[in-house]
């Protein structure tokens, strides 16, 4: 079958899925972001208005995943939606079936890659680079998740499209895997960097009572990580107030 | 005094729109604010004190599946706004982290008051994706376009909204205080400073490590080997 999707229309729906989310809800989550995204593939496949109109309507149900993974789960489903038009795709219930696989696997991997990998990662660098004396920490951190979270946005819509509903196979899970394995490396390294940066900035000691409430809350840290409520914000709100009571009437 | 603060106004609407509508590019992220208000108010200083200590809280606040996590972009901004409109009142440069012990107080209470405001977002957009549903199966294409845009307008408005009644709440009352007792601020600011940031960096170790020995000892490798390359190298 010749593709009838051109290239302009997956970088249209690469750029359209920066707004997955923006419709966000308890309902359908990312289903409205998710037929806005795909609406360049059905308005090329889909000549008529009506016919097109339904299978928008039919894609607005629900569907979640990790927001940069989507690309590809949204490359995979208009190469089927490609096959629908010609008379060959699966019909509404594959195609929910199909999304619905996508999304959970995709959404596996890219919460780990991205979410408790990368994110920490990027801010570990941007943190580590201001504690360093620069002031471009807020621009390392971002230019550090975006080198990854952009591109795989801009270039997944391409390779779900090329892969199909394989495009999560062996070989790209495993990438992945061993990319967010070498992000949660690099962070422990990065972390203990960070830490020796704050008990001697530039080589000069930083005062005892600094150093061991650094290490009460570290302590404390990983005591609270290991509890779900009350959430490491209220921790830190608490430890705040104690702080103000303590020097109030310490 | 009046392009600061819309800067930092402009700047709630942006981050509250990339923190979960449009791209989350790390926007939303309290040091990223926490830089361009820098820049926008000329004071760095007070600026990256409150940026990293709400950073390294941040960072382990995740967006997964339909939780709703704390809303640090609001935060952030208003944090860092804060500190800096205070800060800009203080003659004395001593006084300025008594400002960004109170900026990071304001921002973690405005993060955890911006969750139920997150919360009424997306219950209505419920409303406006049954609206576009049936519009589509009437034929209107457009609906789309117009929900997005709808969404996306209510988002920068929250956003910007939340932080102007923030920071102009956080002004008017914190203000009188922080004058009177900046010595007192600013002595409390050095024993929460070290407990904050150990707590955040505790909660990102957790996040790396998830109880491989390996990368505990890379860990524990790395910062004895900076921290004796940081004493030995120092003159």
């Amino acid at each position: 079958m010749t593709s009838r999707l051109r290239r302009e229309d997956l970088v249209r729906m690469a750029l359209r899925s920066s707004l997955l989310q923006a419709t966000w809800n308890y309902e359908r989550q990312q289903g409205l972001g998710w037929a806005w995204a795909l609406q360049p593939a059905l308005d090329r496949l889909y000549p008529g208005s009506l016919e097109r109109c339904e299978r928008l309507a039919e894609h607005t149900a629900f569907f979640n995943t990790q927001p940069t993974m989507a690309s590809l789960a949204l490359g995979a489903v208009a190469g089927l939606e490609e096959r629908r038009a010609a008379g060959e795709g699966p019909d509404t219930d594959g195609m929910r079936r199909v999304k619905s696989a996508l999304g959970s696997a995709l959404a596996a991997l890219g919460d780990r890659l991205f979410w408790f990998s990368l994110r920490p990662f990027a801010a570990c660098v941007g943190v580590l680079l201001t504690l360093s004396g620069s002031r471009w920490g807020g621009l390392g951190l971002w230019l550090c998740y975006n080198l990854v979270h952009q591109s795989l946005r801009l270039w997944g819509v391409g390779w779900g499209y090329r892969e199909g509903p394989e495009v999560l196979g062996a070989a790209l899970r495993r990438r992945l895997e061993r990319l967010t394995r070498l992000v949660g490396q690099l962070g422990s390294a990065l972390v203990g960097v960070t830490i020796a940066v704050l008990l001697a900035p530039g080589g000069d000691s930083r005062p005892v009572s600094f150093q061991a409430l650094l290490a009460i809350g570290l302590a404390a840290g990983l005591v609270v990580a290991h509890r779900g409520r009350p959430s490491p914000t209220a921790w830190a709100l608490g430890a705040g107030f104690v702080s103000l009571a303590a020097v109030w009437f310490g | 005094m009046t392009f600061p603060v819309l800067a930092t106004l402009l700047t709630g609407g942006l981050a509250a729109l990339d923190a979960v509508p449009v791209a989350q590019t790390l926007f939303s992220q309290p040091l990223v604010t926490a830089s361009v208000l820098g820049w926008a108010w000329g004071e760095w200083r007070v600026a990256l004190e409150v940026g990293v200590v709400l950073q390294v809280l941040a960072a382990s606040t995740q967006p997964v599946g339909a939780r709703t996590p704390e809303d640090y972009a609001s935060g952030g901004v208003t944090g860092a706004g804060l500190a800096l409109a205070l800060a800009s009142q203080q003659s004395l440069a001593i006084a300025r982290d008594g400002c960004a012990l109170v900026g990071v107080l304001a921002g973690m209470v405005t993060a955890l008051g911006g969750v139920p405001l997150v919360r009424w977002q997306r219950r209505r957009n419920e409303a406006l994706s049954r609206w576009c549903e049936a519009e589509l199966r009437r034929g209107h294409e457009g609906a789309l376009a117009q929900s997005h845009r709808a969404a996306v307008v209510l988002a920068f408005a929250v956003g910007v909204g939340y932080s102007a009644v923030s920071l102009g709440l956080g002004f008017w009352v914190l203000r009188r205080w922080v004058d009177f007792e900046s010595l007192r601020l600013t002595h409390a600011w050095s024993v929460a400073e070290p407990l904050w940031l150990g707590l955040g960096l505790a909660q990102m170790l957790h996040a790396f490590v998830q109880r491989r020995l390996s990368r505990a000892a890379l860990f524990g490798a790395a910062l004895i080997a900076t921290w004796l390359a940081l004493m030995v190298g120092a003159p």
